[in-house]
């Protein structure tokens, strides 16, 4: 349960923070408007020349898909055999109506499933790809600086800076409950596993509520919330090549959105 | 004793009397005296809730989302214990649960993506999850029914979800938490159940409560993905009982926890949303 929060080093380390949150939203809102595999092929390509120059490992990627990879194969096998296709490739059986098969492996289906499964694979590397670049207090302070509520990035911040402590807190807590006889490691037993997580979480959320309150007269004995113009430890500028990324997004997302109402990028 | 022997003593003790008395009207003062008044707005609090205690609980939340529960055939990666956060959250914080969830679900999809199927606004879900329970707490049921009506009708705005079979994938929990809402005797048994900590019907209640704040999660999770990858009513309906399942299992565990911490956090006196409800 070790929780690393610090960015790789990269040569995308030192865009602004905003700059990457904007190309995020971009590659996001792109990927979800095209379902045409060639048109999504050419986004994960950029993404991932994008990943490699960012000198990501690629260890990461693999582990990543991983996680992801059961539902890629069942977003692929459910598109191939169900989705309503007209050009006919292979007959697999007669058609069957009550589950929806046509009997036939249509091109439509294998490319859209293709295109489903691209996009799933752009949308959980696309993340990661921005985050590991950027050092969190300085995502948070991109968030700040783009106009998101400071309370609710102050809340964010503080989460961050209070990880160690409750997973400190988390570790005594399992040990403590070891010592009464508590397995945490309950090899595969689903019940056992339950209760273990349950005589830890109820502590853990009962201690740190305690925190909570010393950290309430802190903020409130420092006057949070007092209106007064806020300064920053860290501080962000754009530089030139942010203003190029940025302006390279946003042309990318109007030509994206004109090339869609033109009827291209679908299947 | 002398009469100037008596006199001296009496001049050192009135001077040590004027000083206490003194001091008592100090005191006094300052007891009686007015609060000191706030020059500023109070924006440590969040829809009743310190911002200190939503912090605390997006840490925890952060701190879940690390520890793996349920392996997750043919979803994303797991579900984490964060699941249970979720579940809970309204009943703890009330409507400020959707911010907690969401400031906790944005650090903890970038520190472990595994968790989140709908990729960047994978947020949003445990956001609604929190928010439907927490109006429901504080019995603003007419925003947590518009809510819920709002996550069930996404699920059918979906053309996808017009296929056969499709309307049974937000039935089982999402009806119940829209029967929950809607219904006054069930919604103020459930309340008045959790807000007593009844011993005998509390454990039900909060069950009900964790049923509400998960089916909002849960279905916004499913139209997310829907929307994303076009998944037909071959992939939902023959799974559907693999993940009332998992959802029931997930609900009773926050069960579980959510008694724990309720009866805990009243007992040690901690700030409860349900305290700010009392008065």
């Amino acid at each position: 349960m070790n929780i690393d929060l610090k960015a790789h080093s990269s040569p995308l380390r030192s865009l602004d923070g905003r700059t990457k949150l904007t190309a995020l939203a971009v590659i996001f809102i792109l990927v979800l408007l095209f379902s045409h595999p060639v048109y999504i092929v050419a986004l994960l390509a950029f993404v991932l020349v994008i990943w490699f120059i960012a000198r990501l490992p690629s260890k990461m990627l693999k582990d990543l898909m991983n996680y992801f990879w059961m539902i890629a194969v069942i977003i692929l096998v459910v598109q191939i055999f169900f989705y309503p296709g007209t050009t006919n490739l292979l007959k697999i059986s007669k058609p069957l109506p009550a589950i929806g098969f046509s009997g036939f492996i249509t091109l439509e289906g294998i490319a859209f499933g293709i295109a489903m499964v691209l996009r799933l694979v752009v949308i959980m590397i696309v993340a990661p790809l921005m985050v590991m670049t950027t050092p969190l207090p300085e995502l948070m302070l991109a968030l700040v600086k783009l106009k998101v509520p400071y309370r609710f990035a102050f809340i964010m911040t503080t989460a961050l800076s209070l990880l160690p402590s409750i997973q400190n807190r988390a570790s005594i807590i399992q040990q403590a409950q070891l010592c009464r006889g508590i397995s945490y490691d309950s090899g595969g037993n689903f019940i056992g596993k339950l209760k273990a997580s349950v005589s830890l979480m109820i502590p853990l959320i009962l201690g740190a509520f305690r925190d909570s309150q010393t950290l309430e007269v802190a903020m409130n004995s420092r006057a949070f919330g007092a209106p007064i113009k806020r300064t920053f430890l860290l501080d962000s500028h754009f530089t030139t090549a942010d203003f190029i990324i940025i302006a390279v997004s946003m042309v990318a997302l109007i030509g994206g959105i004109v090339l869609r109402i033109l009827g291209f990028g679908t299947y | 004793m002398t009469d100037s022997q008596q006199s001296e003593q009496s001049e050192k003790i009135e001077p040590v009397e004027q000083e206490a008395q003194q001091e008592t009207q100090k005191e006094n003062e300052i007891m009686t005296a007015a609060a000191p008044v706030r020059t500023y707005k109070a924006k440590g609090r969040v829809f009743g809730m310190s911002v200190a205690v939503l912090a605390i609980w997006a840490a925890l939340y952060i701190v879940a989302s690390a520890i793996p529960a349920l392996p997750v055939p043919g979803m994303a990666g797991m579900i984490t214990i964060n699941a249970i956060m979720t579940a809970i959250s309204g009943m703890v914080l009330g409507p400020a649960a959707a911010i907690a969830n969401a400031a906790g679900g944005i650090v903890s999809m970038i520190l472990f993506p595994y968790g989140f199927s709908a990729g960047p606004l994978g947020f949003l879900t445990v956001t609604m999850g929190g928010l439907v329970a927490g109006l429901l707490m504080a019995n603003k049921w007419v925003l947590a029914a518009i809510a819920e009506v709002l996550i069930i009708g996404s699920w059918f705005i979906n053309p996808q979800s017009w296929q056969t079979g499709m309307w049974l994938v937000p039935l089982p929990y999402s009806a119940i938490a829209l029967l929950v809402i809607v219904i006054k005797p069930v919604r103020d048994w459930v309340r008045k159940s959790i807000l007593t900590q009844n011993k005998v019907w509390m454990w039900p209640a909060v069950f009900l409560m964790c049923t509400v704040g998960h089916a909002a999660e849960f279905l916004t999770t499913n139209t997310m993905v829907n929307w994303m990858f076009n998944l037909s009513w071959q992939y939902w309906v023959p799974t559907l009982p693999y993940w009332i399942l998992v959802d029931t299992v997930v609900i009773l565990a926050s069960s579980l926890v959510g008694v724990g911490v309720m009866i805990g956090l009243k007992k040690a006196r901690l700030p409860l949303f349900t305290e700010s409800l009392d008065k």
